[in-house]
């Protein structure tokens, strides 16, 4: 019984969030060819959750990685793919491309607002 | 050289801690049944670790997207799971088995544990083994001395079979008990990452969720604590292969705890259970 009211208390809060109009999450676009990420860089606003689309471009798998922030995603030649982002903190935060670490990567600068 | 060596004997080592320890337990029990079930199940897993790396490079949508991502979450869930339920077998069987064998009874029991550890060998090694067959393709089309290459991965190979035999040595060197409890922690700590990395799995997929609630976002992202200062998340590092995360999250070590108290849980039980048997007169 008390799992019932748990489940449904759950499916409540879940629902009613589901119902809230949220506005789409800003998105921004990267490639990934054999290791070189374009652009090199983004700049973000602190605090704002947002996706980060990226594409294989190159003829290698590549994966997109920052273990501190836990993204890492495969991507095979061609696939394309998406992860989103928590609110960050101002800083600068670097990905690797962990196929190609001979490679500079991509770093996301979060500036304050 | 230096990086397809690396890269080798690092996705190795953890599938060779699991199979090794296992393997080193069938060993010393002179279980047959279950030391072919281990060999016949890291086979299954250089299959699997085969067609996952065929499902990167040609069904590269379904592997990078939410279908690839809950299929290896539920990859490491299941492995997760299987090393706990071993280690609380063995605590169960292991002290008592090579008595119990020469019984055909008790053989029985040995056998129903055949499954469970063709599939966790399977599992250690399909889902590391995938991301290394991937690395290694990628790299050999570019790599600038295909010698080279070549040597780094075939040395990485044999690093890992020399770290496998060393284990094998040291399960003989020192005493049953305490290599029993040793292997148990490693298998426990393995497992216990394993749990952690598919919670983020799990934590990535809501994340994507457009609508996803505040309380959410808070379970998955928000610190507990931060110990970077002490030691920074870095991969192939040791702390990363047990669970180790800098500003772990709660969606990541509420799992974990639970993971070590069911652990907990089953070691006290049967511990005392085994002092009481020892005390009673038979």
């Amino acid at each position: 019984m008390r799992q019932i009211i748990f489940l449904t208390s759950l499916l409540c809060c879940i629902l009613s969030a589901a119902v809230a109009p949220a506005a789409p999450l800003p998105n921004y676009e990267i490639t990934i060819t054999d290791g070189k990420f374009d652009p090199e860089k983004i700049e973000v606003p602190a605090g704002q959750r947002f996706k980060i689309t990226i594409k294989n471009t190159g003829t290698s798998p590549a994966e997109f990685e920052n273990l501190s922030m836990r993204v890492e995603k495969v991507l095979g030649p061609g696939v394309q793919s998406f992860v989103v982002m928590h609110p960050l903190k101002p800083g600068s935060y670097k990905f690797i491309d962990e196929f190609h670490l001979d490679q500079p990567g991509f770093e996301i600068i979060v500036s304050a607002q | 050289m230096w990086p397809s060596f690396f890269i080798v004997w690092r996705e190795s080592v953890e599938a060779l801690l699991i199979i090794g320890i296992l393997y080193a337990w069938a060993k010393r029990e002179q279980n047959t049944h279950q030391l072919n079930k281990i060999w016949l199940g890291g086979l299954l897993g250089l299959l699997l670790a085969g067609a996952l790396a065929l499902a990167i490079l040609y069904a590269g949508s379904w592997y990078a997207g939410s279908g690839g991502e809950w299929f290896l979450t539920a990859m490491m869930l299941v492995a997760s799971l299987l090393i706990l339920q071993m280690v609380i077998w063995m605590q169960r069987h292991g002290r008592t088995m090579k008595r119990d064998l020469e019984q055909a009874a008790a053989a029985k029991v040995a056998k129903g544990s055949g499954f469970g550890l063709m599939l966790l060998a399977a599992l250690a090694v399909g889902r590391e083994g995938s991301e290394t067959v991937v690395f290694l393709a990628g790299t050999i089309q570019q790599a600038a001395s295909l010698s080279a290459f070549i040597i780094g991965a075939v040395l990485g190979l044999a690093g890992a079979i020399i770290t496998f035999l060393l284990l094998q040595a040291f399960s003989h060197m020192v005493p049953w008990q305490w290599f029993f409890r040793l292997s148990a922690i490693i298998l426990l700590l393995l497992g216990g990452a394993l749990l952690v990395a598919a919670s983020d799995k799990v934590a990535g997929q809501l994340a994507s969720w457009e609508e996803i609630p505040e309380w959410l976002i808070y379970i998955i992202y928000e610190p507990l604590w931060d110990s970077s200062w002490l030691l920074v998340d870095a991969r192939g590092s040791w702390a990363g292969l047990i669970g180790y995360h800098a500003a772990p999250s709660l969606s990541q070590y509420l799992p974990l705890a639970l993971y070590w108290l069911c652990a907990g849980l089953f070691f006290i039980r049967d511990g005392s259970r085994m002092g009481r048997k020892q005390t009673q007169p038979d």
